[in-house]
């Protein structure tokens, strides 16, 4: 069944994808990411000397920054802060540089759809532009389910306000050809089904949750396809040591 | 170099020096000594993505400071129309609300800011209202499918232009970066626009300049102010024509990547970039180092 969306898209088309690196001259590491409309602005400055009050020392810290496009700080920034904080911890090795903050700073350039994931995305790439180290990458993706039809992934604005409920989902990158031994796997299954984070809105039944986690993960593995062509084009181009 | 994304949003690149302008605005009431003018506020945002010494949280001074320059150049220069956003005297004016960002700081932040300011308000559209209801008190705002939304009034550009003094050297620097900022004694910072008339000059504590230099200051400024204000009003010409453009075709030319159901098999069509959605107008204002002497021996 075909679901007709307003900009011609079929329900598993994503947008069209643009990434650069560095283009920050004093952050230490930036990206900014766009997913048709919605453009997303990182930089991430680290590690620095020190930890926060509340923060364990014997690893490094992540502190995320968001600022909206307009308007004061509220309280979704802050909720966006923390699960954004919360997926860096969980794929940056965190050992490596103990008693260190690391800052990301996330500037939402414009806002249609989707606007979590890319932040993700953007964050992601602009730690790899930093060099911090990280186990793997994180790829995110929002899927949504519409009060009548199948599900569909990447919404604009418009398409969001108007879904029953929308997962944002965010799966580990698959490490490829870099291990003698073939992608990594734990416990038996590929590393790529796992789910880093998801963060759903709305009321939706177990089986289309379900669905959503298949779909996002056919969508992951196409984003993983995007983000290794970027940066292995940007690599090979830019040839500044350190 | 000035981009432009959509109305009322514009990034500038002077340099190393990135600053993106946002404005927005909003039906509110006027204040009660002044009901028949709309309000015109600038909020500025020194990100800390844009320097590492920058905190989030309360604006320190120097941002403080470059909010206020830029606010006395556009209000007080009446270089913004407030009197045309009224819309009904004493009920509904319209509050235009500028957000600057910084996104990088490679040195003189307030002339950066200025031009995005400028810019973002000269591309601004706001929706087109009309009076309604039983006795004619009732605004009724159009969306803008249904009727095009209207420019603000905009009478002049003032152009803010930052100079940096060293007594030691008895040198005067126009445009300065970030590590000539951190080293230099004084600096002025002078608001003009095109047709010569000075709107703001702020200067600071520093060291102290002859009245001599303050005047060959002032007529550099102008003579930089008026190139300044020919690339801004020519971006924002391009800007103009690529909306009409876009407005007649509305067909999404770009192709966006294909996930399919079946496992083993990705068609991939290769997501094309946005390059031609959006106006990069390529007018760079080059970072001008110019050194003149300045007689400090009076």
């Amino acid at each position: 069944m075909e679901v007709d969306r307003e900009d011609g898209r079929s329900q598993n088309q994503l947008r069209p994808l643009a990434c650069s690196r560095n283009i920050l001259h004093r952050a230490h590491g930036s990206a900014s990411w766009s997913q048709g409309d919605t453009k997303v602005l990182a930089a991430v400055y680290g590690p620095k000397a020190g930890t926060k009050k509340n923060e364990n020392p014997e690893k490094a810290c992540i502190e995320v920054i968001w600022k909206p496009k307009t308007g004061q700080i509220g309280k979704l920034e802050k909720e966006y802060e923390m699960i954004l904080k919360r997926t860096l911890q969980s794929i940056c090795i965190l050992t490596v540089n103990p008693n260190t903050t690391t800052s990301v700073i996330i500037q939402v350039v414009n806002d249609d759809g989707a606007l979590l994931p890319s932040a993700i995305n953007a964050a992601c790439m602009a730690l790899v532009d930093a060099g911090i180290p990280m186990r793997h990458l994180a790829v995110s993706i929002c899927c949504c389910v519409p009060r009548s039809g199948l599900v569909i992934l990447d919404p604009t604005k418009l398409e969001e306000q108007n879904m029953k409920a929308f997962a944002y989902l965010v799966f580990p990158n698959s490490v490829h050809s870099v291990l003698p031994e073939g992608s990594l796997s734990v416990q038996g299954e590929p590393i790529e089904n796992g789910v880093i984070t998801s963060v759903t809105h709305g009321v939706m039944s177990v089986d289309d949750y379900f669905f959503c986690l298949e779909r996002g993960r056919a969508a992951s593995t196409k984003l993983s396809d995007f983000l290794r062509r970027n940066l292995q084009h940007q690599s090979t181009d830019s040839s500044k040591a350190g | 170099m000035v981009t432009y994304r959509e109305d009322g949003s514009s990034e500038v690149q002077l340099g190393q020096t990135r600053v993106m302008g946002i404005v927005t605005a909003q039906l509110v009431q006027p204040y009660r000594d002044r009901p028949k003018e709309g309000m015109l506020s600038i909020f500025t945002e020194f990100s800390p993505m844009a320097d590492p010494s920058f905190e989030p949280g309360r604006p320190g001074e120097l941002a403080v400071e470059l909010g206020r320059i830029i606010d006395r150049g556009l209000r007080e220069s009446r270089a913004v129309d407030t009197e045309s956003l009224c819309i009904l005297a004493g009920k509904f004016v319209w509050a235009v609300r500028i957000d600057i960002h910084i996104l990088d700081n490679g040195g003189n932040l307030v002339d950066a800011a200025n031009i995005a300011a400028l810019a973002a308000l000269l591309t601004f559209r706001r929706p087109e209202c009309s009076l309604g209801g039983e006795d004619g008190q009732e605004v009724i705002v159009h969306p803008p499918e249904i009727r095009e939304p209207l420019p603000l009034m905009v009478h002049h550009l003032p152009i803010a232009i930052t100079f940096g003094f060293f007594s030691n050297e008895s040198i005067l620097l126009i445009d300065p970066t970030h590590n000539e900022e951190a080293v230099m004694n004084g600096r002025m910072t002078t608001t003009v626009n095109a047709n010569g008339d000075i709107c703001a000059i702020q200067k600071g504590g520093g060291e102290g300049v002859p009245q001599r230099v303050i005047m060959q200051c002032l007529q550099l400024a102008t003579s930089k102010a008026a190139s300044i204000t020919k690339q801004i009003k020519d971006a924002v010409e391009a800007f103009n024509t690529e909306r009409a453009l876009r407005k007649i075709k509305r067909h999404p030319t770009s192709t966006g990547v294909d996930v399919r159901e079946k496992q083993n098999q990705y068609t991939c069509n290769i997501p094309v970039s946005l390059e031609h959605f959006k106006s990069k107008t390529e007018v760079v204002i080059t970072r001008t180092r110019k050194h003149y002497p300045l007689n400090m021996a009076a």
